[in-house]
Formats: structure tokens, C-alpha cells, sequence
């Protein structure tokens, strides 16, 4: 069952990407600028930059130089980014696992403290641990990462001299960049995780299970967690999503050498297919994400397994 | 000694460091440091030799370079003159797409006569040549490589090019003279200024050109540990006008709008002090400076020039203005203060202006393709004063060329024309004094201020000479210090700021052949360029 599911998202992915690229395609060309003004520059003669338009096939009428893009896209040609002379793949790839390795950590955090504490949270209502947990959502809700980030620099680089300023490089370097972008995931999470735990563990099947004499620890782990984890991986898969765009923000202000800043600088450049393949290898892991999500669903939840 | 390492940060990675390609102001700062070029510019924009140990002009169509024989690639074999002859013909290859072709249009042909000996002619005497002479010289054997070529003979060589992260460079140890103490320089990009700012007190970097915004550098100059090094600048920063507009066609339109600005009060109170008020492009160190009017603020006369141009004010005191125009600006903060500043100067003489914020590529674009009614923009790295033409010649109205506003003159345009075809140096700065004067009257553009270079170093750093347009030669000769770490204490001590004025810089140069200058929103973001690509254009 899982199996054919997984073979429905992949089907799904195609058309999925397609709408992404097409979006992008078309919004690219209606923002003014052009790449090979840009290139070039505008003291280039007039029949230089009509070769160049011409080389990059910028000359043709964009359902051609669309078409173009996806025969190319179907072979696993990126084509050449425009204003850095390389392979578009080539640079992408180059940039990507960065961004992986700061949205994986900015997840793991998240997921790994949301959970104990959401758990904490809904075991004791009204307590000081379920209070300080919902402060500290309220506190990742609220805090924006390009003040958040600068202010525990100051605080954990600067004045106490635990952690470097920016960079990337050891567990060190990850920490800070981690934690500024992963604290908004971690605040809907708490809350996701509490308010469900609250749910679950006054259902039937909780007071069958205490009644029956299983372990609280057993309850909890099995028998309300359980349960109260299908929302939280959904909302979960949504979230890595999200934190694919705030790394645009976080790898700036942390010097971070990712796909996010790689973005900003092909869209500054008007770098139509930089632009395309960056937004193609952040579509192409957040459809990713999603579809291990919902197999992941069907893994925790037996229902989902059987139905057909 | 032993060698120490630098860590120099910069705001956006350059484009490219290969020569033929890299246009963005980061691209020409790590030029600075790869490769050698026939010739470079002094502080005064004149072009001195590198390369070249001389040149001859025997008629007006040709130069001879006579090489030095000392520079050597960073794989050892030594630059000959067929290596700068495959470079620029690499150059004029339509194949290669160099952005830096159009500055090379007037070369007809260039021959390596011996070893030492190259000789240029051009298909008519082109006095603004030598500026395109910047171009760093790859080796004959990979000029026409389509991919990006580092391999140069200047002062520091790749070890590793992490793109978006750092470059790492180490000595030529064939560089003349023997090579730099610096050893590793390291190249770091670092995007956000608040971020370079607070690696620079922590001493993860030792050396910041771009400099932050003025609170920020005073902050930094209270620590021990840092010097705040002030200069002159070569930037130039203007107020953009589209004379298509019937309302600014009018010179006394331009001379009220002119009149109404405050400079020193906002060179005062917006830039923090750095920067001096301008007359025209070229600024006092520059060799073909001619002192030029200057509009002092006097909102009484523009008051007056309005009335006489046919716009009276419809109320007096009144709200209702004598009429409106649009002012465009990038979304960055330091634009976004100048035009409030300028809106309240126009409102005091009864112009409303309307801000308008652009992301950086769609106000381009705009001002591009003449789309505008007023912008501030900036001309950074002013080579030769050439750069009067392509500015303000009639037929440099886009697509062609940078007169954005529309600008026409037959005198002025006779004056430009001869300007580039004068060969005799005397002959020529009085050509260029008569063209700064008249654009002070005719205002094409108004001018604000020339900006100055502001460099953030550590104290261990020795040896740097900033220089007015930022560029990096000054490292070959630098090295740091023997000492301990730098301490950094907890506050800022509470003692005067401790500042240091840089010298008018030697040996500046703008390795880049094209433009001699680049046009940028704000020359203080980068010495380049705006634009795409973190800097990748030449805002």
C-alpha cells in the first residue's frame, strides 16, 4: 500500500514541479530587467548584445524559449547560469547541501524540543513547565529571525565568546543559524503538540488503556503520543517547507553559503535559468518532504495503511 | 617574521575571478589581487605602469608597451607579451561574450613584436585608451578557455574558492619584489553589515571596505583593537533627472531643485560626515579636476527661478504644491533617509514628491529605459574623464550608453568629442575644465557629494594604504603584526574615538576595462555594484 502510494506521489510530483517552473517561468519574465544588459553592460554595442540574446536563445518568443527550457529540464539540463558562466546544476549543487544541513538541523531542533515539551505541557496544564512553553512559542512566534539572529550573536558570540559570529563550518557554526531558524517551527510545534497531547489523552481509548492497568509511561508513549503525532506530521512536513524560505533570510544574515542566497543573487541578476533551478531544487525537496510525510502518516497510523 | 594571515570580509561574492568576465566591484577587488595588467590607475585616475614598464605613443594610432620581465604566472612561467596579445584578442572574441568587449572596440589589431614588446593599434587616435589597459593577463595558453580561468601573475594566488563562503588565497611567490606576508589571505562573504560589523569587533575578520553605516563606524572606533581609516573618496553622487520631462527640461527647473538641497546638512546628519558636497563627476584629486560652481542651498532663489520658470506657488504658504514629481529609490535604508531628505527640501519650495521604492533590478531597469523623474544614483571607480560622454553625449541616450536622462547639447558634445581625441595631457585637462563647467550651469544632472572611503580595520594590519575607490593593491606590500590575539573587551571604553586619517591613497586602481567607472545605488553598499548578483551589476 505504501509502496503504491509512494509510486502516486512521484506520478504527482511531475505535474506538481511543472505548475512550479511554469509559475516561475512566467513571473521571471514580466519583472523588468534584462540578463544580458545586465552581462554585458550598457556600454556594449548593440550587435554584441543582440549575439549574446541570441546565443542564450533570449531572442525567441518565450513559449519557445519555454519549451526550450523544459526539453532541456527533461534531459537534466539546467543550462548555463547566466551571470556566473557554470552549469546551473553545477551551482546548485554546490550551494544545496548547506541549505540541507541548516534546514535539517533548524528541524531536528525544532521537532526534538517541541516534543518533550509539548508532551510536558499537556501532562500538567496550568504548570510552570506548561506555562513556560507556551511563553516560549509565543516568543518563537513572535521574534522575526533578522532580529532574532543579531541579538544572540551579540549575546552568545560577542559577549560570551561560546559560539563563532557566522560561517559555515563545525557544530559550532550550526547552532546559532539552527536555532534562529528553526525557533518559529519550534513555537507552532509546541502549541501542535500540546493542544493534541490535551485531545488524546482524554480520549476512550487512554482511560481503556490506564483502566486495563498499562503503565503511565506506556499511556503516554503508545497510546496517547501516538495518536497525537498524525496532526503534528503534517503540520510538521508544512513547516520544513517554510524553513526552506526562511533560510533565504537566516543564510544572509549568518554568511551562510546556501541555495537561499544563491537565490537572491540569480534574481538580482535576472539569471532566468539560476532562478529556475534553485526554485526547482527547493520545489523538488519540499514536494520531497511532504510525500516521506505522508508515508510517514501511514506508517504511525494503521487506518490510513488499510484504507483503500 | 613568519607570515599572518588576514581575513578580509565582503558584502557580496564576486562574479567571477577571471579578468575577462568579472565586471561587479567585488570581481575587480579580487582582480587587484590575481593578476597583473599593462597599467593601473594612481589616486589622481592617471594610468601608471604595472605590467608595462613604459609606453611610447610614436603616432596617434599606436602604442608600444615595453614589458617588465620580472612577473611571473602563479605556475612560475613568466608574462610575456603573448600573453597579453592572446589575453586581449581572447577579449575581442565574440565567441567569449566578455562583458569587457565594447571597451576594447577601438583596437584593430595587437602584436607580440618580441618578448617584452607589445604593440597596440587602434582604428582612430581614442585618448581614453588607456584605461581599457586594466585588463589582467592570463596566460596565452588559457585566454580563450570558455570556462573561468584564476591563474594570473598578480601578487596572491587561489588555494581554494569556496563560492558564497570564501576565498582563500596564498603569495605568488614569483611576484616581484618577493611575495606579499600575508599568508592565507582570506576572502569571507558576509552579506549582512550588522554581521561584518560585529565579526570585526569580534576578530573574526580583520578588514572591512564597505563601509557600515555611519553609527556603526563610530561604534566600531571607540575599541582599541580597530582603526577607523577616513580618506577621500572617488565616488560621486548625484541626483538623476529625466530632461524628457517638460517640467525638468527647463534649466531653472534644475538649478531650483539644485538650490533647495542642503548638502552639508545632509553629509552631516545622514552620511555622518563622510563625504564632501560635489560640483560635477570628477572630484578635486582627480588629475583633470576644474573647480566648478557649486549650489549652495538657497531656497529663496529657487523660490524665485520657480517663479520665473512659470510655476508659481497656487497658495503661498499653502499646502498646495506648484506641482509634483516622482523620486525613485532602492528599498535600502540609507537611500530610503536621503529621499525623505529630499522630498522635505523640495516640499520647503513647493515641489511634492512622491517616494517610490524599488528592489534594486526593477529600478534599473526603469532608470534604464528612461522610466523615471528624479533618482539618486552614484558613479563609482571614475577612471578618465571619458566618462563625460558616455554620460551626457547626445547620442549615449539608451540603449547606447548612460545618458539616462536625455540630455543634449551640440556644444557640450563637441567639447566631449574632442576630449577623447586630444592626445596632448594639457590640451586635454582645459578641454575637460570648460565640460565641468558647463554642466555645472547646464545641470544634466545635479551633483551632491563626493563620498569618502572609509576602511574598518584591525590595528595589527600594517603596511594598508587604502585607496579612494577601494581597491585592493595596497595588500601586496601589508602584513599583520607579530602580537597576541586582539582583546576585546565587554563595552566600548569610554574614551575619544581613536581614528586615523588615511593618506590619499597610492596606487588605486579599477582593474576594470569597460567602464572605468561603474554607476551604483550606493557606493557605499559596494564599490560596485548593485545589482544582481549580490553585486553582480553595475548599479
Amino acid at each position: 500500500m505504501t509502496g503504491s502510494l509512494g509510486a502516486r506521489r512521484l506520478v504527482l510530483l511531475v505535474p506538481t514541479l511543472l505548475g512550479v517552473v511554469t509559475l516561475v517561468f512566467a513571473f521571471l519574465h514580466l519583472v523588468p530587467g534584462d540578463p544580458v544588459e545586465i552581462m554585458l553592460g550598457e556600454s556594449a554595442a548593440p550587435a554584441d548584445v543582440a549575439a549574446l540574446r541570441r546565443d542564450l536563445g533570449l531572442d525567441r518568443p518565450l513559449p519557445a524559449q519555454y519549451a526550450r527550457f523544459l526539453l532541456r529540464a527533461a534531459r537534466g539540463d539546467l543550462g548555463q547560469s547566466i551571470a556566473f558562466r557554470t552549469s546551473v546544476a553545477r551551482a546548485v549543487a554546490g550551494r544545496y547541501p548547506a541549505t540541507l544541513e541548516l534546514a535539517g538541523a533548524a528541524f531536528v531542533l525544532a521537532l526534538g524540543l517541541a516534543l518533550p515539551l509539548g508532551v510536558a505541557a499537556a501532562l500538567r496544564p496550568g504548570s510552570a513547565v506548561d506555562r513556560i512553553a507556551r511563553l516560549a512559542s509565543l516568543a518563537g512566534a513572535c521574534l522575526p529571525g533578522f532580529w532574532l539572529g543579531p541579538l544572540l550573536i551579540l549575546l552568545f558570540s560577542l559577549r560570551l565568546g561560546w559560539l563563532p559570529v557566522s560561517g559555515r563550518g563545525g557544530l559550532a557554526h550550526l547552532v546559532l543559524p539552527a536555532t534562529t531558524l528553526g525557533l518559529g517551527m519550534l513555537a507552532v510545534l509546541v502549541r501542535l503538540v500540546r493542544a493534541s497531547m490535551i485531545g488524546a489523552l482524554g480520549e476512550d481509548y487512554v482511560r481503556s488503556a490506564r483502566a486495563k492497568g498499562a503503565p503511565e509511561r506506556r499511556v503516554i508513549a503508545v497510546h496517547a503520543l501516538r495518536n497525537a503525532l498524525l496532526p503534528v506530521t503534517t503540520v510538521a512536513g508544512l513547516q520544513a517547507g517554510a524553513l526552506l524560505a526562511g533560510a533565504i533570510i537566516t543564510e544572509t544574515i549568518f554568511a551562510w553559503p546556501g541555495l537561499g542566497r544563491l537565490l537572491v543573487q540569480a534574481i538580482d541578476a535576472r539569471d532566468y535559468p539560476l532562478v529556475q533551478g534553485c526554485v526547482l531544487a527547493i520545489g523538488l525537496t519540499y514536494v520531497g518532504v511532504n510525500t516521506a510525510t505522508d508515508l510517514l502518516h501511514r506508517a504511525i497510523d494503521p487506518r490510513l495503511r488499510d484504507a483503500r | 617574521m613568519p607570515p599572518a594571515g588576514l581575513v578580509l570580509a565582503l558584502q557580496s561574492d564576486p562574479q567571477s575571478l577571471d579578468p575577462r568576465f568579472g565586471v561587479d566591484a567585488n570581481a575587480a577587488r579580487l582582480a587587484d589581487l590575481l593578476h597583473v595588467a599593462l597599467t593601473q590607475p594612481d589616486a589622481a585616475a592617471r594610468r601608471r605602469p604595472e605590467l608595462a614598464a613604459s609606453w611610447e605613443v610614436p603616432d596617434p594610432l599606436t602604442i608600444v608597451f615595453h614589458l617588465r620581465s620580472d612577473f611571473h604566472f602563479a605556475d612560475g612561467a613568466p608574462v610575456e607579451a603573448n600573453d597579453v596579445r592572446a589575453t586581449y584578442l581572447a577579449v575581442l572574441d565574440p565567441a567569449l561574450a566578455s562583458p569587457k568587449r565594447a571597451a576594447l572596440a577601438v583596437l584593430s589589431s595587437i602584436d607580440a613584436r618580441d618578448p617584452t614588446t607589445v604593440v597596440m593599434h587602434l582604428r582612430e587616435p581614442f585618448a581614453p585608451f588607456l584605461d581599457a589597459t586594466g585588463l589582467g593577463i592570463l596566460p596565452a595558453a588559457r585566454a580563450r578557455d570558455p570556462g573561468e580561468v584564476t591563474v594570473g601573475a598578480g601578487p596572491f594566488r587561489v588555494v581554494r574558492a569556496e563560492r558564497g563562503e570564501r576565498i582563500v588565497l596564498e603569495p605568488n611567490p614569483g611576484y616581484p619584489g618577493g611575495p606579499p606576508r600575508l599568508d592565507p589571505l582570506v576572502v569571507r562573504i558576509v552579506p549582512d553589515e550588522v554581521v561584518r560589523v560585529l565579526e570585526l569587533k569580534r576578530g573574526g575578520v580583520q578588514l572591512i571596505e564597505d563601509a557600515p553605516e555611519p553609527e556603526m563606524v563610530d561604534w566600531l572606533a571607540r575599541f582599541p583593537h580597530l582603526v577607523v581609516r577616513r580618506g577621500p573618496g572617488s565616488s560621486f553622487d548625484y541626483l538623476a533627472l529625466n530632461l524628457r520631462d517638460p517640467r525638468l527640461a527647463q534649466r531653472r527647473v534644475r538649478e531650483a531643485i539644485a538650490l533647495a538641497l542642503d548638502r552639508d546638512a545632509v553629509v552631516r546628519f545622514i552620511l555622518g560626515g563622510a563625504a564632501r558636497p560635489a560640483s560635477g563627476l570628477l572630484a578635486p584629486e582627480h588629475w583633470a579636476y576644474a573647480p566648478a560652481r557649486t549650489h549652495r542651498h538657497d531656497p529663496a532663489r529657487a523660490r524665485r527661478l520657480l517663479e520665473r520658470a512659470g510655476y508659481p506657488d497656487p497658495d503661498g504658504p499653502g499646502p498646495l504644491p506648484r506641482f509634483r514629481l516622482v523620486y525613485k529609490t532602492s528599498n535600502q535604508p540609507e537611500r530610503r533617509r536621503l529621499a525623505e531628505a529630499i522630498q522635505a527640501a523640495l516640499a520647503q519650495i513647493g515641489i511634492a514628491l512622491e517616494v517610490r521604492t524599488y528592489e534594486w533590478g526593477t529600478l534599473f531597469a526603469d532608470v534604464r529605459s528612461g522610466n523615471f523623474q528624479l533618482c539618486a544614483l552614484a558613479w563609482v571607480g571614475i577612471g578618465d574623464p571619458d566618462l563625460y560622454y558616455l554620460a551626457f553625449h547626445s547620442t549615449m541616450r539608451p540603449p547606447a550608453g548612460y545618458n539616462r536622462g536625455g540630455y543634449a547639447s551640440p556644444v557640450m558634445d563637441r567639447l566631449m568629442e574632442s576630449g577623447r581625441r586630444e592626445l596632448d595631457p594639457g590640451r586635454r585637462r582645459a578641454i575637460y575644465a570648460r565640460i565641468q563647467r558647463r554642466a555645472a550651469r547646464d545641470l544634466p544632472v545635479v551633483p551632491l557629494w563626493w563620498e569618502d572611503r572609509i576602511v574598518v580595520q584591525s590595528q595589527r594590519l600594517r603596511g594598508f594604504e587604502p585607496s579612494p575607490d577601494g581597491d585592493l593593491h595596497g595588500l601586496a606590500r601589508a602584513w599583520m603584526e607579530a602580537g597576541e590575539a586582539a582583546q576585546v573587551p565587554e563595552e566600548p571604553p569610554e574614551k575619544e574615538a581613536e581614528r586615523e586619517s588615511a593618506q590619499a591613497a597610492r596606487g588605486g586602481s579599477r582593474a576594470g576595462v569597460g567602464l572605468g567607472a561603474s554607476e551604483q545605488q550606493s557606493a557605499r553598499s559596494a564599490r560596485a555594484a548593485d545589482g544582481p548578483p549580490e553585486d553582480l551589476n553595475t548599479e
